[in-house]
């Protein structure tokens, strides 16, 4: 039997950025299914895949025209709070396959819905209707655009002239080209923001879309004159959302928003500012300086109380368990490798990364070979991944999903709630699981 | 209107049902899709994926390979996988990408055969069918494959339960090992414990008897009364019509003998012109209905809410 396939940092170090091993890199081989994949093979069975994040969208609903296969695991999240009666579906068959008449369709089919709804007790009419369309419509060239146009000309003759319909485009196939899905929902969004009288006063986040958590970042913003804060994950009602195109800024927390972001620099005359989520302490603190620089105001003591609680937890965790080594994954809300080189800085050891190598991010690579060469990398996709054996591994703690299913037998912190997590507040609060997982494994 | 869903989420499609048949196997199950048919299949329609592991792949193709048609990149993705991992065969399951791109899929298995040592299968779903079709194009393409290989002495061939698979049969489902597809030839009587087994018996030629073990509980004494109508799988409802002494009528969305449901709006009109006083059916389907006040007995099918029996 085959052991698991997994090169040392240092190995990667010597053959450097232009010589990723095949098996490190996404998209190479055959992708192998494992709950440690899941979230990349779907990533709306766990977390936030495009037909969650478009209904992000307060008071959408979404139709989604695909194959029945498409829509299958809809059932997961339709039983969630939030999402009842909001998914619909037009089914695919193969002719609608070979002549396109599905499309036809779709302007009957969303009226139809909207009617429904309009007539339905605890419902009322949608302020939006997204359409889902999937791989298949990516591969007949369909020009959804056009047919969104049709659909809201439609639900105008029936009276309902407010509604607007946009299509989100759940493509798997370009998952790791110029616009993947998880981009391109992001512009979907934020295109339906009008034009607004501008409040100086008004920053948007534009990360995820559950909020994202960072007293410390709020706190800068405060200090830098920002007293309106808006993220999608907090916004419930369609007006208020509408509100976020009165920002003077967007902050952006995740690189997945940046081309929605300079949408609205183009269209709306918003400014953006890229912030990166790192769990350095150093780190953290430099990029606030240089936001506060960027902005020429703000104060960077403001974020004074996370930065101490950040520390502590450090602190509190080296002096109870010193030793401690981690097995970190990528399903987590961070970068595997950065995570992995700030919790070697902080002195503790990291014997297995799970995680595709892309070379943006050989930098952490090259690091970690020069202060922890042993550190092992895995990747999840692997075919060979089926033979892994944990008992090579000397992790004591995992930090998440993927981690833990490998190393079912030690303290585990998942981390990767729909909650993002940033800034000091996110290193100190992952420090904080990381204590409370040991001593609950100690008692 | 013909494909609009407002109530029920989309059921169990063929691909998932060719990959219920093929799990614990022991072959390499090649999904050819981008990475979310795997997902769907993986994460939401197989149950024993969770605790056991299969090894079950996506293509992980991307549009330039689905546009210039990259198949010998996906063969040489295989046979690398192939030469590193232990299996006894290769299963090829299709999905809307290769029906797009009208895949040659014995062009796949050739080529494939060519350079591996292990016997391949393929399975030409396209996630648009549901998954009794899926499932019975697998026990087909296993029987064909291996119906030539000598059946293991021992092996008790009145056994023969085609179609019990999780999809129908939630945690009660019936394992197999792939010996059991082993010299199957018409002398052998087979049990359909679902649609799929009856048409899988029907193709491969094989004498069978209908039996669903799983429908037996909801025809004891006092659960049915009066007008029955009975709406799951196939060979679940012909067995609870067997058995209950009254007026039973079936009907069935995976169905090719019985009633065919398509639409939400075909069982609404089936209950509202029925008259029935007690209904056979997963719960799901009650909102369909609200005018319907009779009595309901609650039989989860996975194929269709995903709830576990």
């Amino acid at each position: 039997m085959n052991r698991a396939v997994s090169y040392t940092a240092g190995e990667l170090a010597v053959s450097g950025r232009d010589n990723i091993p095949s098996e490190l890199l996404s998209g190479a081989g055959l992708v192998y299914s494992s709950p440690a994949t899941l979230a990349y093979n779907s990533p709306g069975a766990e977390g936030y895949g495009v037909k969650r994040a478009a209904l992000s969208v307060p008071e959408s609903v979404m139709l989604i025209v695909a194959p029945g296969c498409c829509g299958r695991n809809t059932s997961l999240v339709s039983n969630m709070p939030g999402y009842r009666n909001r998914f619909f579906y037009l089914l695919m068959d193969e002719t609608d396959l070979v002549t396109g008449r599905h499309l036809t369709k779709v302007p009957e089919a969303v009226s139809e819905v909207v009617s429904f709804l309009d007539g339905l007790e605890g419902a009322g009419v949608p302020k939006a209707v997204m359409i889902c369309i999937t791989c298949v419509d990516a591969l007949l060239g369909t020009d959804m655009e056009r047919v969104a146009r049709s659909c809201e000309t439609a639900l105008r003759e029936a009276g309902y002239k407010d509604t607007r319909v946009k299509p989100c485009y759940m493509y798997a196939l370009t998952r790791e080209g110029n616009r993947p899905p998880m981009v391109h929902v992001r512009q979907t969004i934020y295109s339906l923001l009008p034009e607004c009288r501008k409040d100086p006063q008004a920053v948007n986040i534009l990360g995820s879309f559950a909020p994202t958590r960072s007293d410390d970042l709020v706190s800068i913003l405060n200090s830098a004159g920002y007293k309106t804060i808006r993220q999608l994950g907090d916004i419930t009602a369609y007006d208020e959302f509408m509100k976020m195109g009165e920002a003077s800024l967007n902050i952006v927390t995740n690189p997945e928003a940046r081309a929605a972001a300079e949408d609205l620099r183009v269209r709306l005359n918003i400014p953006y500012v890229e912030l990166t989520r790192v769990y350095d302490a150093e780190k953290i603190d430099r990029q606030y300086r240089s936001l506060i620089k960027a902005l020429g105001a703000g104060d960077i003591n403001s974020a004074e109380e996370q930065r101490d609680r950040a520390r502590s937890a450090a602190e509190k965790l080296r002096q109870q368990f010193p030793e401690t080594v981690f097995a970190v994954g990528s399903c987590c809300n961070a970068d595997a490798l950065e995570l992995s080189l700030s919790l070697v800085r902080m002195g503790f050891k990291v014997s297995e990364i799970y995680t595709a190598i892309d070379p943006a991010q050989f930098v952490y690579v090259r690091k970690l070979a020069e202060l922890s060469g042993n550190t092992r990398i895995y990747c999840n996709m692997e075919p060979t991944m089926i033979n892994y054996d944990v008992s090579a591994s000397c992790a004591h703690v995992s930090v998440g999903k993927d981690a833990q299913y490998y190393n079912p037998g030690i303290a585990g912190v998942s981390w990767n709630s729909d909650v993002q997590p940033f800034g000091y507040q996110g290193l100190a609060d992952l420090l904080t699981q990381v204590y409370d997982r040991l001593r609950e494994e100690h008692r | 209107m013909k494909g609009l869903r407002k109530c029920l989420t989309p059921f169990a499609p063929d691909q998932s049902g060719a990959v219920s048949v093929l799990y614990e196997l022991g072959g390499i199950i090649v999904v050819v899709d981008a990475g979310g048919c795997t997902g769907n299949i993986c994460g939401f329609d197989e149950p024993r994926w969770q605790n056991s592991k299969s090894a079950i792949f996506s293509a992980g193709l991307r549009d330039m390979d689905a546009i210039l048609g990259r198949d010998r990149l996906l063969v040489s993705k295989i046979v690398s996988a192939a030469d590193r991992i232990e299996a006894r065969f290769v299963a090829i399951v299709g999905t809307p990408v290769p029906a797009t791109i009208a895949t040659d899929y014995k062009a796949l298995k050739r080529m494939l055969e060519k350079q591996i040592d292990l016997p391949v299968i393929t399975i030409e779903t396209n996630g648009m069918r549901l998954y009794d079709v899926g499932e019975t194009m697998a026990y087909k393409a296993l029987i064909e494959e291996f119906r030539d290989r000598e059946r293991p002495s021992g092996r008790n061939d009145s056994k023969l339960i085609l179609g019990a698979t999780p999809l129908t049969y939630g945690n009660s489902y019936l394992p197999m090992t792939i010996e059991d597809y082993y010299g199957i030839d018409s002398g052998i009587e087979a049990v359909a414990a679902s649609t799929s087994g009856i048409e899988a018996c029907k193709v491969c030629g094989l004498k069978y008897t209908v039996e669903c073990n799983m429908a037996h509980e909801y025809c004891e004494e006092g659960r049915l009364r009066g007008r029955v109508l009975v709406v799951h799988d196939e060979a679940f409802g012909l067995t609870v019509k067997n058995r209950y002494k009254g007026y039973c009528e079936t009907a069935s969305f995976f169905a090719h003998g019985q009633r065919r449901l398509d639409e939400e709006d075909d069982f609404t009109r089936l209950v509202r012109e029925g008259g029935f006083d007690t209904i056979v059916a997963d719960s799901c389907l009650a909102p369909l209905v609200p005018f319907y006040h009779g009595a309901w007995v609650d039989a989860p099918c996975f194929a269709i809410s995903g709830r576990l029996l």
